[in-house]
């Protein structure tokens, strides 16, 4: 199940953040926060070793105590069916003219999607 | 085995440990010198052998974990040095007895020993005892350095003796066991005969002498040793030691491969020794490959080397298989542990950050039952510095913040705040968070926002109870300005509370906090409450405003471009910035800067304090105060200020006090500060006027605004009404005044208002007095058409100057707008005129229509006085003299050339209109509301009433009986005597007249309308009765005399008829246009014939 939902920018700050146990929002700020080690580390290796293919869902990242973190690229289609929807959701996002690349998701339909990938995996 | 040493790393395997300790009553600080000193004996290369030996000093060690000294021997305690002080001789044997205690307690496994005594001189410092060393003091002990080294060649002889005793040892005697604590009591009972036990000693064994050869400096057969024992202990599935095996492979590979170490700075190994073995690193030779020298007996090969070393990929390999077997036992968490952060730190050095974080998440989880408080700080902190290893930066500052919170845990009886404090400030980088506010003003805040706020107010609060309230403040308001738009309303009031609370006992400013650590905290200004959107110099106010003289205006265009005009506007801000306004301050003066503020907070916002912050000239400025409601759109607010001397001044920011933080704003730091400039000149100082009037101001603006004017008066007035307004000027500067210069300008209508009195006289004194309107008299209108109020404006200009800004050609305009509503008061709606019965009179008939709503007297000079009702017409006749225009006084030749015909035309109809009211002087009175004034006939006077008042250039003087005769007068004669007759004509035109032919006709009037002409028996004429004037030259005189004879009595009136002659030939031929008819206005002559006395003579 989903718990947490997170779209960073590429300077590695938040533009969507979403968990479900609303009351430890913090923790999984941390959570996240914390993975992103590991993304800008696996995104340096893969830039190193070939640009072009590059693997695009890094897929587990690690498991915490409690969660699994995975972590998928937006720049291409990933693998996984349920980051897919969520790819592409991001997609219409993105193509929102009035949305500012850079600025955090305001959105009802990436709002709703993320709320049915959390509700749908539980 | 219980506390990990989070410090060990994979070349610590070939060192051995000595324990340094004091004994008895040591100075801490004494104790740590000769420490530093000791340890810094850190590697001896030992003679006859191109070997080195490592050592790694403690100054604690727990004897338990000595007990581990046969797993691996880096664990095992091997030297002692004892540091004492020894006052006299006789505490010695005391002294003695302690260092032999301490000996016990490592006893078991110590190679060797020394004792180094502080103080104690005399006889039994003069005894030679190797494993004591005395020194008079700590200052006093230049050997200890030798001494250790000493110690340490001792050390390596004990050790190379074991090795060798171990290594030659296969030769069928029973290998004792090796054990860690808690196999003791596994084996008890156990077949000491079987293959497999056997087997699992020799393994142990091997591994224990490849432990040996890696201390004693022999790598190769160190390698060698540890191969061989991996495969023995592998068969027997003896994983603990299997895991150690690998473990020493590694060690010894990671020493082999990395020769300047896997410690990294931080461990600070002996940094020289470090750098130059990284130097020579290449064609360095291992002291281990060296067999042909020295006592080693290697067993393997050049050849062999390559073999039995692990490729980099093949340690983190074996690494990883030896954690596995380490981690089947509960009891080697510790080892476990310390495996792992030893292969993390050959995995940074690798740069393989992700398998580093495998290990590192690994070693997280490994539990060792119940940490102290102060161990798991250690823990932490230590997790977090294998982080940053690796380049997690973000996790090191996770677990760095974890380790700071675990200081102040709340089971810990004295929270450490200041460590907590010092270790929340290293998380910042990990959260690219900077405390400079600076990084802050470029754009929206881009980052982990909730993650950062929660660490700035974990540092709010450590600094809080550190005691440091001044750096609580700095914090807290680094987190208001910095991340105001991620907190919620809720969350603003509360951090603007705690604020407040905090500013009441330490009031924040702008100046740097540095810490102790040097870290520098950067004032943080208050940007964002209330934020400033534009900023915007206010021209001084109209009547202060400098104005150059003309004569002294300097090109004031602007010459830097060649175009005079170009669309093209430069659209450079910091450009704007410094461009220099072009309106100027004056010394001395209130100057204002105006500022568009809102308050981003759910509350009502108050800013104390606020001015403004300047540079190039001396400026007083006077703080303001202010009050934003919440969220509030853009407010004005004006901050003023002096400047004291001239110059040019730029505006660089405003300071304010909010929540008793006081910060000063740069502009230049503020990009979204809108400016059209913030450089103006000052000039030096000007005398100050301030004018008040006898009549109250009005906010009324003048109609045609096209100037702004410092004050403007209002009056309502009635036609014709006067009123006087007295103008006081006041210098309120504090320069003198030393020119003034009064203009006036009537600013709608040409001649609606006239402005009098001037040049100025004190007090001054202005008329004003509205003319009548200009309306044709002919149209007739209705009488709501006269009910319109009528609007006059006129301005005066009070020019002035003085002081030093009279020097650089600076002057002030001060002008007063006057307003006048003028109501209707009478009008004459209609004009016209009745000859009088003399010729030099004439009737003005006058229908004059009371417009106002009032009871109203008209009254004129010599007149009867005519009382009107409210809209009320009634005819006025005026018998008035006629007027002689000529003596008005003519324009010179000057204004004659230089205006159009139109104007002069214009001038003289007003010359005369004037010359007409004042004679006739008709005033209008309202007794009801005490008004009065003039009522002037100038607009309706046409040109036919004109001629009509005019006095004929031709003047005929009729003189009967030699008695001038006009107009009623009756002239007396007798019947039968001659009466004589005088015409006499008086040129006053400009031209000959002339010649004239007059004919006196006699008729008697019935007094019925009937005339009788046809009197030839009743009067004769002595003579002609018809006279003829020759031509009259301008201003001669020309008289003809006849007489009559009257035959009968009675009353007879003489009509003297006229023809012009002046061009006989052709009678009628447009002369008499040229001459009008009224300048032949010839008196009537009523002529009264009596007989009485002729009958009385009879």
């Amino acid at each position: 199940m989903a718990v947490c939902i997170a779209v960073i920018a590429k300077e590695n700050y938040p533009l969507y953040i979403r968990s479900v146990p609303t009351q430890n929002e913090l923790k999984f700020h941390y959570t996240v926060h914390t993975s992103l080690d590991v993304v800008e580390e696996k995104i340096s290796a893969v830039g190193k070793a070939m640009a072009d293919q590059r693997e695009l869902y890094l897929g587990l990242l690690y498991p915490t105590e409690d969660y699994k973190v995975y972590l998928t690229d937006y720049i291409s289609v990933p693998s996984p069916k349920m980051f897919r929807k969520l790819h592409n959701s991001f997609t219409d996002v993105m193509c929102n003219p009035f949305y500012n690349p850079g600025d955090t998701i305001q959105s009802k339909a990436f709002d709703g999607m993320v709320s049915a990938m959390m509700v749908q995996a539980s | 085995m219980s506390v990990p040493d989070y410090m060990q790393c994979a070349e610590d395997h070939q060192t051995v440990l000595v324990v340094v300790q004091p004994v008895g009553i040591v100075p801490e600080d004494q104790f740590f010198r000769i420490y530093k000193r000791i340890a810094s004996v850190a590697q001896v290369s030992i003679r006859d052998s191109q070997r080195n030996l490592y050592i790694r000093y403690r100054h604690h060690y727990l004897p338990e974990n000595n007990d581990w000294g046969d797993f691996q021997t880096h664990r095992k305690v091997v030297g002692l040095i004892c540091v004492t002080t020894c006052g006299s001789g006789k505490e010695w044997p005391q002294t003695s007895e302690r260092f032999h205690g301490q000996k016990e307690v490592f006893g078991a496994t110590l190679y060797d020993s020394r004792l180094l005594v502080f103080g104690l001189q005399g006889e039994i410092a003069e005894q030679q005892r190797t494993d004591v060393a005395f020194y008079p003091s700590y200052d006093d002990c230049p050997d200890v350095e030798k001494k250790v080294e000493d110690f340490v060649e001792s050390i390596f002889i004990v050790l190379e003796s074991k090795r060798l005793d171990r290594a030659t040892d296969k030769s069928g005697d029973k290998i004792p066991l090796l054990c860690v604590p808690f196999e003791k009591k596994d084996f008890v009972g156990l077949d000491t005969d079987s293959r497999h036990y056997k087997k699992r000693c020799q393994g142990r064994m091997r591994k224990h002498v490849g432990d040996l050869c890696l201390q004693a400096g022999m790598l190769q057969d160190a390698l060698v040793h540890y191969h061989m024992a991996v495969e023995l202990l592998r068969s027997v599935n003896d994983f603990l030691w299997l895991g150690a095996a690998l473990e020493g492979l590694c060690s010894a590979s990671v020493i082999f491969h990395y020769p300047g170490g896997t410690a990294g700075k931080a461990a600070g190994r002996n940094p020289s020794a470090a750098q130059g073995q990284a130097a020579d690193a290449g064609k360095r030779h291992r002291p281990g490959a060296l067999t042909t020298n020295g006592i080693s007996a290697d067993t393997s090969s050049e050849i062999g080397r390559a073999k039995n070393c692990l490729s980099p990929e093949d340690i983190i390999e074996k690494y990883k298989e030896a954690i596995s077997y380490y981690g089947k036992y509960k009891n080697a968490g510790v080892i476990e542990l310390e495996a792992c952060v030893k292969a993390v730190r050959v995995l940074a050095i690798q740069k393989r950050a992700m398998e580093a974080s495998e290990f590192l998440q690994n070693a997280v989880y490994i539990n060792l039952g119940q940490l102290s408080e102060e161990e798991k700080i250690q823990r932490y902190s230590i997790l977090s510095e294998l982080y940053y290893l690796i380049g997690f930066h973000r996790k090191s500052a996770f677990f760095k913040r974890v380790a700071a919170m675990q200081c102040v845990a709340p089971t810990i009886p004295e929270p450490g705040w200041r460590a907590c404090y010092k270790l929340l400030l290293e998380t910042l980088p990990g959260y690219s968070l900077s405390l400079d506010p600076k990084d802050f003003s470029k754009g929206a805040h881009r980052g982990w926002a909730a993650v950062q706020m929660r660490l700035l107010h974990e540092l709010v609060y450590a600094s809080r109870r550190m005691g440091n309230p001044g750096l609580s403040v700095r914090h807290l308001s680094f987190l208001l300005q910095t991340m105001l738009d991620f907190l919620s309303d809720q969350e603003k009031k509360e951090v603007t509370q705690s604020l407040e609370n905090y500013t009441s006992k330490c009031p924040g400013g702008m100046e740097v906090i540095t810490l102790p650590d040097g870290l520098r905290l950067h004032p943080v200004p208050f940007t964002k409450l209330p934020i400033v959107r534009s900023v915007k110099l206010l021209d001084l106010p109209v009547s202060l405003r400098p104005h150059k003289q003309k004569g002294l205006m300097e090109n004031s265009m602007s010459t830097k471009s060649p175009f005079i005009y170009s669309p093209i506007i430069m659209h450079n801000r910091g450009e704007e910035r410094n461009k220099k306004i072009d309106f100027q301050w004056v010394q001395g003066d209130v100057c204002e800067v105006q500022l568009m503020v809102y308050n981003p907070m759910p509350f009502e916002l108050r800013v104390e304090n606020m001015g403004l912050l300047t540079s190039g000239v001396e400026f007083e400025s006077l703080p303001a105060a202010l009050s934003l409601p919440a969220e509030s759109g853009l407010y004005p607010v004006t901050l003023v200020g002096v400047p004291r001397t001239a110059g040019n001044i730029t505006v660089n920011g405003y300071h304010t006090s909010v929540f008793g933080v006081t910060s000063d704003c740069l502009l230049d730091s503020l990009t979204s500060v809108r400016t059209s400039g913030c450089l103006v000149e000052v000039i030096p100082s000007l005398p100050r006027l301030q004018l008040s009037t006898s009549l109250p101001r009005s906010a009324h603006p003048l109609q045609p605004s096209k100037e702004e004017l410092s004050s403007s008066v209002s009056v309502q007035l009635f036609n014709g009404e006067t009123q006087q307004l007295t103008i006081t000027l006041e210098n309120i500067g504090s320069e003198d005044l030393e020119t003034l210069e009064i203009t006036s300008k009537i600013s709608n209508t040409k001649d609606g208002i006239s402005v009098t009195g001037l040049p100025i006289s004190s007090p001054l004194r202005q008329v004003l007095k509205p003319r009548a309107e200009t309306r044709p008299p002919g149209s007739e209108s209705s009488k709501t058409d006269y009910n319109h109020v009528k609007m006059l404006e006129a301005v005066m200009t009070f020019k002035y100057s003085g002081g030093a800004g009279k020097v650089e050609g600076y002057y002030r305009d001060l002008t007063l707008g006057l307003h006048v509503d003028v109501e209707p008061s009478v009008f004459f709606t209609r004009v016209s005129t009745l000859p009088a019965t003399s010729t030099r009179q004439c009737h003005l008939l006058l229908d004059v229509f009371n417009s106002t709503e009032h009871e109203l007297t008209v009254s004129a000079q010599n007149n009867q006085d005519l009382v009107l009702h409210a809209s009320e017409c009634q005819r006025m006749a005026i018998q008035v003299d006629k007027f002689d225009f000529d003596t008005l006084p003519q324009p010179d030749q000057e204004t004659v050339r230089y205006t159009s015909l139109k104007l002069l035309e214009e001038e003289r109809l007003h010359a005369q209109a004037s010359m007409i009211n004042s004679t006739l002087g008709i005033t209008w009175d309202i007794p009801s509301v005490r008004r009065k004034g003039e009522a002037s006939v100038e607009g309706v006077l046409n040109q036919l009433v004109l001629d009509h008042l005019q006095l004929a250039p031709l003047q005929w003087d009729v003189m009967v009986n030699g008695k001038p005769c006009d107009c009623d007068i009756i002239a007396d004669c007798k019947v039968g005597d001659a009466v004589p007759l005088e015409v006499k004509l008086t040129n006053r035109s400009k031209n000959t007249v002339g010649p004239f032919a007059l004919t006196v006709v006699p008729f008697q009037d019935y007094q019925n309308g009937v005339q009788n002409y046809d009197l030839q028996d009743a009067v004769t004429f002595i003579g002609s009765n018809t006279f003829y004037i020759d031509t009259v030259n301008p201003s001669e005189e020309s008289l003809c005399l006849g007489a009559l004879l009257f035959l009968y009595s009675g009353d007879f009136y003489l009509n003297i008829k006229f023809q012009d002659d002046s061009v006989g030939k052709e009678p009628g031929a447009g002369q008499g246009k040229e001459l009008p008819l009224s300048w032949f206005g010839l008196p009537s002559i009523h002529i009264r014939a009596q007989e009485a006395p002729m009958e009385a003579g009879a």
